[in-house]
């Protein structure tokens, strides 16, 4: 049982870590959550001396905790300068001038 | 993919409604918004949605050209990069349209549109990413509307007089075809509108025959209960999640 436990929580930690690096937000938590969870099950099955890993797992996850948690409320979200996104609204423009311009001439033809 | 069609287009047929003409939409408004949307739980931040307005003359004719940009944050970028238009091109006055456009692109997944409004008919162009281009013409109510349009129209309506759950029905066009759009109106509350503070807001709720959107009083949108009219934040519920849209800021208004 401590067995099975242990190896669930080291899973939920490589998937703590690895959701935490990418940018998937506070969806990290998820993982992290579940993670914290197995950790402390375990260490509350586990004798005073194996606890050591345990403890590396949940210091581990709780890196991630505070990484996650910093990345949401210190980093802002920006949009990033996109020049051929700000070229495609130029070129929609013009376009959408001449359309509309050719519009006009065919509401004019029709009265 | 649908996902994010279904947000954008639940988004912008948030509203259609009958306007008092009085209340003109500023040329040169800007209004910035932060995309969330509910992913296991947990709202998360995903795109930014600007909503801008500005004055397109031809030679014989001015129009406002009301625009709808989507872009996801930089972070998310290089996993789902995307970058939506929706335009409108209407008169000035009474808002009423003559081009809709729609340029979508998702991860990859390209479309574009474009609907010309001539009198009661509407002929509309798409093309899908690989697919040939289709093009088809049919008829629409008198005062049928965009979604775009339909967007900024709803802050042209007078809510003080409305009573709590007291209905409006619309149409508005959208893939192609016409959609019958309801209107409930649902009080006021009190809000987070970005650089405006709190605001106190007129909640409303929309249902549209489609099947983007879900559930009853799901969908709402909460406009700042004053002249300007603001949307202030907006919720919704489609058949792949829930999300929200939260001002965070509003110039040129």
């Amino acid at each position: 049982m401590r067995k099975a436990l242990l190896i669930l929580s080291f899973v939920f930690v490589i998937l703590s870590i690895v959701f935490s690096i990418l940018p998937l937000d506070t969806l990290a938590l998820l993982p992290i959550g579940a993670a914290l969870i197995l950790i402390f099950i375990t260490f509350k099955k586990s004798d005073t001396d194996q606890r050591k890993l345990v403890k590396w797992l949940f210091a581990i996850a709780y890196i991630c905790v505070i990484f996650v948690l910093g990345k949401t409320y210190l980093i802002k979200d920006e949009v990033e300068k996109d020049q051929q996104f700000e070229q495609q609204k130029i070129e929609t423009k013009q376009e959408a001038k001449k359309e509309l311009e050719d519009l006009e001439k065919d509401l004019e033809g029709l009265e | 993919m649908k996902k994010i069609t279904f947000i954008i287009a639940t988004l912008l047929i948030f509203c259609s409604f009958t306007a008092d003409n009085k209340v003109v939409i500023p040329s040169g408004e800007k209004l910035v918004y932060a995309g969330s949307y509910n992913m296991s739980g947990l709202m998360t931040q995903l795109a930014q949605v600007t909503m801008s307005t500005e004055t397109q003359s031809t030679s014989k004719n001015t129009y406002l050209h009301l625009n709808c940009e989507l872009a996801t944050f930089s972070k998310w970028d290089k996993f789902f990069k995307i970058r939506d238009i929706y335009e409108a091109y209407v008169n000035p006055t009474t808002l009423k349209p003559s081009l809709y456009k729609r340029s979508v692109d998702e991860g990859g997944y390209t479309k574009k549109e474009k609907y010309v409004f001539k009198g009661n008919s509407v002929t509309s162009t798409s093309k899908k990413r690989n697919n040939p281009e289709t093009t088809r013409t049919f008829n629409i109510g008198a005062s049928t509307l965009d979604v775009v349009s339909l967007l900024y129209k709803v802050r042209t309506i007078d809510f003080s007089k409305m009573k709590s759950g007291q209905t409006k029905s619309f149409t508005i066009v959208f893939d192609e075809k016409e959609i019958p759009v309801t209107l409930k109106y649902m009080g006021t509350e009190s809000v987070s509108a970005g650089n405006l503070g709190q605001k106190e807001c007129y909640k409303l709720s929309i249902g549209a025959k489609t099947n983007k959107l879900k559930g009853t009083d799901k969908n709402l949108i909460w406009l700042t209960a004053d002249a300007k009219k603001v949307p202030a934040l907006m919720k919704f519920s489609i058949p792949v999640g829930t999300g929200q849209l939260a001002l965070t800021s509003a110039t040129g208004i």
